[in-house]
């Protein structure tokens, strides 16, 4: 039971969202923004196991197990892991590209608050 | 071409702008028009390939392609499917003819930027067209994902295209936010139905939640509709629409509206037809719901907007707004017309992005406030601008009314008084918006005139002509068109068994119904210039008298704070999945 990783997932998500709905600081919502993303990994990753299963890398069964019983998907699910492995590297790009308009944002209002680059309203 | 031919060129229409999208930067360094250049060529290419298709799949077939070979074994799909069907391939050949015809109108506006500049925007550009055409032709729930996050780079980038301007910084940090939230949404949705039905295929997850739809599949549909409907800008989730629309350059934000958007509509429309046709969850209701709010606040923020890229913006709102409605009526006529008019918005709205970039580039006027009188001064660009906004009114022969029509016939022929009401209303606020910006720009006399200082270029004019061509054609040829492509784009959404047979073992056709379409129909014609009529006297009567409280109130609400919009997106989301498994 992995239950745990759940409630992790989920406080790690509603610590993320406190930031990005309540903070004014750029950053601080980028950071936020990670901290979902990090849940959502965790969650994705603990929806892929399965009691008593090994990780999906099949070269050799593991000590005490058979081949037979990696046949029968004794595995943790492969798919959702690469879930994870695309959206990581999707996420690497985006974080990339939110730091560096913060930074610019930061060189033109000289300022990080949210709340003040809002020319754009209404 | 056979059709195992075409199929294994389906990959194609995606690889050659993507490979265009890699060249673009390279080839900047050996002549600075060479990348846009090359890119029209790439476009082409895509759009040939669709259009070879195109004759087999609008009679019915659904051409399945399977990357590397990896076909279904006894209804279990292993690889990714990429599939043409009548409504994937409608919009996959709108984003690769009205793409080609976007680049060449930047080629000659923004010809004048350096070889670096160049280069990056024919990239961007290509990217984002390559992942339009992809999430219109794939079957595969997280290739669609995959798609949306390649668009969504893209659009960062091109938001924020023009660095040394703080607005399009600013812009660019509202649709981050926004769109990296939709992606987490979209994100856990697919991996919980996945989770649960150990499928990502279309068809699969189709015959796997036929009939019953637990609750994981619920909350999956409500992360999944929410995460699109942010791409789509359907409220509450528009609040980077506007912004992003008006800091970028005018072919862009022809692009975003014309033809990024659709991908949400189109991926909705996907998932609550052709995953979840058979599941009997009220996803339709919900997306009536959602597109008659989005239709009536787009149009009242567009009445109000000063700056006519944001008013277009908002009208990118109510319209697609529209095309939820005409999917949410769920017969053949309503969802026709909504595959209709996401066509024709794509013409109508890139027509006017362009006209109002064309004005900025040859006045820098921005603001309604600061034009007056130009339709003397730049004749050509104020007819095309009233030929966009008369589309848009639905003035028959206009594209517009064609689709309009159908969605409205098939509201009242299903006896739904009270959403047919509600897009009357939004009709007519939206044809006194546009009214209103097309008198304050070229008919008022100006309190200064506005000279240009620069010429209409080529490029440009060919643009703006083949837009508006377009408009034309789809509006006179209306039944034809319908016939031939929309009724076969709606069944590929209402036969959802037939479509999932398609891509399962390629051997199924859709069964084509046919759509009833009266052209010169009284009834609609006469609504047609009552709402005209009622829409002028509105314009008139906005214009002399003080904001009203509600328009106020909703501008009010529209705060521009990041924090804000990013709230309405969470508080929606959490009522779309509310709405999803209680109803």
């Amino acid at each position: 039971m992995i239950l745990v990783n759940y409630l992790v997932a989920v406080a790690l998500l509603c610590t993320g969202l406190y930031a990005v709905l309540t903070r004014r600081n750029m950053i601080k919502m980028v950071m936020g923004l990670s901290l979902m993303e990090a849940a959502t990994y965790l969650f994705m990753i603990s929806l892929a196991y399965r009691a008593g299963s090994t990780a999906p890398v099949l070269l050799d069964p593991p000590a005490g197990q058979t081949a037979q019983d990696l046949v029968h998907g004794n595995v943790a699910d492969p798919v959702l892991q690469n879930f994870c492995l695309t959206a990581v590297v999707i996420g690497v790009a985006v974080t990339a590209v939110f730091l560096s308009v913060v930074v610019r944002i930061a060189q033109h209002y000289r300022t990080l608050d949210s709340g003040r680059v809002r020319e754009m309203r209404g | 071409m056979t059709e195992p031919a075409l199929a294994s060129l389906l990959p194609l229409p995606v690889a050659l702008p993507l490979c265009g999208a890699v060249a673009a930067p390279l080839l900047a360094r050996c002549s600075r028009r060479l990348p846009v250049i090359f890119s029209l060529i790439a476009l082409a290419g895509s759009a040939a390939v669709l259009l070879a298709a195109a004759p087999a799949v609008f009679r019915g077939t659904v051409i399945a392609h399977y990357l590397g070979h990896w076909t279904p074994v006894n209804g279990h799909v292993l690889g990714i499917a990429l599939a043409a069907d009548p409504f994937g391939l409608a919009f996959g050949l709108t984003v690769a003819l009205v793409g080609a015809v976007l680049l060449l109108y930047s080629l000659s506006e923004l010809g004048g930027l350096g070889s670096r500049e160049l280069g990056g925007l024919a990239c961007l550009f290509q990217l984002l067209l390559a992942a339009l055409i992809g999430a219109a032709l794939t079957a595969d729930l997280f290739d669609l994902f995959v798609w949306f996050e390649v668009a969504a780079l893209a659009s960062y980038g091109l938001t924020g295209f023009f660095l040394e301007r703080p607005l399009a910084l600013e812009a660019a940090f509202k649709i981050l936010v926004l769109t990296t939230l939709a992606s987490f949404a979209v994100f856990v949705g697919a991996g919980l139905l996945y989770a649960g039905h150990g499928a990502l295929n279309f068809a699969q997850l189709h015959n796997s939640l036929a009939g019953h739809a637990g609750t994981a599949d619920t909350v999956a549909l409500g992360l999944l509709v929410a995460g699109f409907a942010t791409k789509a800008g359907l409220v509450p989730f528009h609040g980077w629409l506007a912004d992003a629309h008006t800091a970028a350059p005018g072919p862009v934000s022809a692009l975003f509206s014309g033809l990024m958007v659709n991908l949400g509509i189109v991926a909705i429309a996907r998932l609550a037809f052709d995953v979840f046709g058979t599941a009997s969850t009220p996803v339709l209701g919900l997306l009536m719901t959602l597109g008659l709010i989005s239709a009536l606040l787009g149009a009242l923020m567009a009445l109000a907007q000063d700056d006519l890229k944001r008013l277009l913006a908002y009208d990118t709102v109510s319209q697609i707004g529209i095309v939820a409605v005409g999917l949410a009526t769920s017969r053949a006529p309503g969802v026709a017309g909504a595959a209709y008019h996401l066509v024709n918005h794509a013409l109508f709205k890139s027509l006017l992005f362009l006209c109002a970039g064309a004005i900025v580039h040859r006045t820098g006027a921005t603001k309604l406030s600061q034009m007056g009188g130009m339709a003397r001064s730049m004749p050509v660009i104020a007819g095309a601008f009233i030929l966009g906004a008369l589309s848009i009114a639905g003035i028959p022969p206009l594209n517009g009314y064609v689709s309009l029509s159908l969605i409205h016939q098939d509201l009242l022929a299903s006896h739904q008084a009270v959403p047919y009401a509600l897009m009357l209303a939004a009709q007519v606020i939206t044809v006194a918006a546009l009214g209103r910006a097309a008198w304050l720009a070229f008919f008022r006399r100006p309190a200064q005139p506005v000279r240009p200082r620069e010429r209409l270029r080529p490029g440009m004019l060919a643009g703006l002509a083949g837009l508006g061509g377009g408009c034309v054609v789809f509006g006179t040829a209306g039944p034809a068109v319908l016939r031939t492509l929309m009724a076969p784009a709606a069944s590929g959404l209402l036969h959802a068994s037939r479509y999932a047979s398609g891509v399962l073992d390629g051997r199924a056709r859709l069964g084509l119904t046919g759509v009833p379409f009266d052209y010169l129909s009284p009834g609609e014609l006469i609504s047609v210039a009552a709402t005209v009529a009622v829409a002028a006297v509105l314009a008139r009567g906005y214009l002399r008298s003080r904001e009203p409280r509600l328009i106020s109130w909703l501008r009010a609400i529209h705060t521009g704070s990041a924090n804000d919009y990013a709230g309405y997106a969470m508080a929606g989301t959490l009522a779309v999945i509310a709405v999803l498994s209680l109803a």
